[in-house]
């Protein structure tokens, strides 16, 4: 047990924190070309662009304290804006399933952020219960190519992406994780019909994507067909951790005290008031259990150990704890959180609102809180269900 | 004992019942929420011609003589269409003060515009350093002659861009948070500038500036006395819509997860979906009971109905909040849409919750 920084693990931070420093965007530069040089400049550290990919594959090769530490830093720095589509999702699938010619053709254009790629796995009727997909990907009699028709659904981003990795039918008569058949489809192509959902929050990041007989060419198939559920689902385990968010839950707790304290609340502050202090006490005492649970999760992975347990809490406990502070955010606007779309009174009300509401989405995308609990009830603790 | 409502009782909630059911389907109600004033001047007209805008007024003022039961009838099947006309600015909170106050002549002046829907009132009371206190105020009224002078800010007052006169609380006296001292006066909305905006819920709500407007005396109204039995009467108000918002949220949620299916069950076959469901069921029928303690006692002016109404606020906050969060969650990717209702009954018990007191308030004066 051992949690002190090493003097190396101090060199590196003032690394990271002198690099972060000398690329920060300059007021008045060009956004995009600043979003560039932001990474041509971070894959010239050895990878800085890419932390968690393998070195084979151009990563970094990070500690579990180096990554800790890059995370610490990076959640207070203004990064140029990512999406975890292409380098984090569908680039760890090509690495172990991939062909060399997909590999070559495809990870350099994601790593260079020159392409921007969408998950097309949710569907109307395949929710958690995803296996039961069914947009259909009939292959052609002279085998080139596949027809892909069906909707996916909960789509993020899907108007901006060039590409969609897609996991398609190509067989229904077996049980409904295999027959699955994971496919590369460009987006601007007939046949393909993106429409914006508009969720709570009243903002536009999800679609609904409809698909009528969309040719697919054969060597956009990864790996084997009917082997797409296999590659998807050690993926959904990455999504899954990611999605935990602890160092942002524990700035964004930070910045919630500062708004209350800007809350007048008798002859003092709303920070003064025992009830809500006691509600951010509360917070702030699950936080600081969670990012050790984080940190015992990133140690296993790095001593090539499968994840404990603790790793199935992650994206549960830190959704419930995004969600809180939230909700406290919206309590500390008081009678403005009420107000939209207008800044009006407390300045934080406006954003407090939509943050809360576009949060409840939290506990349900990435699989719903209640289905995470049945896996960590069947495969932590050994349950059966009646 | 008996909780039957009364044959005119029953008569007017199916009265309302009806209203809500061939006026407000989802597409109707956005389109309302949407339109430049938020509401439908046809709908007003049609809630003066049935009555309800003279409900809780005496019969010597050309009212019903209702009371908080009635109120509440109205108020419930509000909840459950999302009515946006401005019956609460209004009636309960204009209208209840006007009822009460002191001041005949105003009386006699405003009563019949009230209920023909041609005047209307709302209430300005909220201000920025107060949070939800009612004795907070800092805008100031200065005597000069006849009149009063009053500065200051007012914050989210409900429907005020639409409203013929608005009533302000300000301090004539006093520290800032004072009981004595506080007043409350009728003021002309043209006289008064407002920034007007939309509410989370679709409602619409102002600030309102008071830049040294001059008030005849005569339009004074009462003090805080008026201001706190009238927050007695919006809480009792705004915790029946919340009723009926909730009724709907847990009843579809029931009816959803008998539909949707998943792992080749209906979500409802799960236990641990059940469960939640039936602690939602229970939260709603704990706050109806509530409801029903809170608004009686009010009725019989019962020593504790001031303490019953905070344990009420609190209890509908609380209950509010896990009910709208969990049809959220149980509706899935579908609760998070705009498309479905859902979403928008949870809005309008968010907006609920931050108007007269949220749930942390309303159990510190209970504990008080």
């Amino acid at each position: 047990m051992e949690i002190e920084l090493t003097s190396e693990d101090l060199e590196f931070r003032q690394e990271v924190r002198d690099f972060l420093k000398g690329n920060a965007a300059k007021p008045g530069a060009d956004y995009s070309q600043w979003r560039l040089d932001y990474f041509k400049n971070a894959a010239a550290k050895g990878g800085w662009d890419v932390p968690k990919w393998p070195v084979e594959f151009g990563g970094p090769g990070w500690s579990p304290t180096q990554h800790y530490i890059w995370e610490q830093e990076t959640v207070t720095a203004s990064l140029p804006w990512d999406m975890p589509f292409g380098i984090g999702m569908l680039a760890p699938i090509l690495m172990n399933y991939g062909s060399k010619e997909q590999i070559d053709r495809f990870l350099p254009d994601i790593r260079e952020r020159k392409v921007n790629w969408c998950q097309g796995y949710s569907e109307p009727g395949a929710g958690s219960d995803l296996a039961s997909l069914k947009t259909k990907a009939v292959l052609s009699d002279d085998g080139t190519h596949y027809t892909v028709t069906g909707t996916k659904v909960w789509t993020t981003m899907a108007h901006m992406a060039d590409w969609m990795f897609c996991l398609t039918r190509t067989d229904d008569t077996g049980i409904k994780q295999e027959g699955i058949t994971f496919l590369l489809i460009p987006m601007k192509q007939d046949g393909i019909e993106v429409k914006p959902i508009i969720t709570l929050g009243g903002a536009h990041s999800v679609n609904m994507v409809h698909l009528t007989d969309v040719k697919v060419p054969v060597e956009n198939r990864i790996g084997e067909e009917g082997k797409g559920w296999t590659y998807a689902k050690g993926l959904l385990q990455h999504e899954r951790t990611g999605l935990a968010g602890i160092s942002r839950s524990i700035v964004a707790l930070e910045t919630l005290k500062r708004q209350a304290q800007s809350v007048p609340r008798g002859n003092g502050t709303l920070m003064d008031d025992p009830a809500f202090k006691s509600k951010v006490a509360e917070l702030e005492i699950d936080l600081l259990a969670v990012e050790f649970t984080e940190l015992r999760s990133l140690a296993a992975a790095a001593s090539g150990d499968d994840p404990g347990p603790e790793s199935s809490i992650l994206k549960l406990k830190g959704t419930e704890i995004q969600q809180r502070i939230q909700k406290l955010t919206v309590e500390a606007g008081g009678i403005y959180s009420a107000a939209w779309g207008v800044p009006v009174g407390h300045k934080f009300a406006r954003s407090g609102m939509q943050g809360y509401l576009g949060g409840r989405a939290n506990t349900i995308y990435g699989g719903a809180s209640e289905v995470q609990k049945d896996v960590i009830a069947k495969n932590v603790l050994g349950l059966k269900k009646s | 004992m008996n909780f039957d409502f009364s044959d005119e009782q029953q008569l007017l909630q199916q009265s309302v019942e009806r209203f809500v059911n061939e006026n407000y389907d989802l597409a109707n109600r956005k389109k309302l929420a949407d339109s430049p004033q938020g509401y439908s001047d046809d709908n007003w007209s049609k809630m003066a011609d049935l009555g309800w805008l003279a409900l809780p007024f005496d019969e010597t003022d050309g009212g019903f003589g209702g009371n908080q039961i009635d109120t509440m009838i109205v108020m419930e099947q509000f909840g459950r269409g999302l009515v946006v006309e401005p019956y609460f600015a209004n009636i309960v909170l204009g209208g209840g003060m006007l009822k009460r106050s002191s001041n005949q002549a105003l009386r006699t002046d405003l009563l019949p515009g009230i209920i023909t829907g041609d005047v209307q009132l709302t209430l300005a009371h909220a201000e920025e350093q107060a949070r939800f206190d009612l004795d907070d105020v800092v805008t100031t009224a200065r005597e000069d002659g006849e009149h009063h002078v009053l500065n200051g800010k007012k914050s989210m007052v409900p429907n005020a861009a639409t409203a013929t006169h608005i009533i302000v609380s300000a301090r004539t006296g006093g520290g800032q948070q004072d009981k004595t001292g506080i007043a409350l006066f009728l003021i002309d909305a043209d006289d008064l500038d407002g920034n007007h905006f939309p509410t989370v819920d679709g409602g619409r709500a102002s600030e309102i500036s008071l830049d040294n407007v001059r008030v005849p005396t005569d339009r004074m109204i009462g003090d805080y006395d008026l201001l706190a039995r009238t927050a007695q009467d919006a809480v009792l108000a705004l915790c029946a819509e919340a009723l009926g918002c909730m009724e709907v949220l847990y009843k579809s949620t029931v009816e959803y997860t008998q539909e949707r299916v998943q792992f080749d069950h209906p979500l409802s076959d799960f236990q641990v979906v059940q469960h939640r469901m039936v602690d939602m069921f229970m939260e709603y029928e704990q706050c109806k009971s509530l409801l029903y303690r809170a608004t009686l006692e009010a009725v019989q002016e019962a020593p504790t109905a001031v303490r019953t109404s905070h344990a009420l606020k609190h209890l509908v906050g609380k209950s509010a909040s896990f009910i709208g969060e969990n049809a959220v969650q149980l509706h899935g990717g579908m609760g998070m849409t705009e498309e479905l209702a859902i979403g928008h009954y949870f809005k309008r018990l968010l907006v609920i919750e931050s108007q007269f007191g949220n749930t942390d308030y309303h159990l510190t004066q209970f504990a008080a």
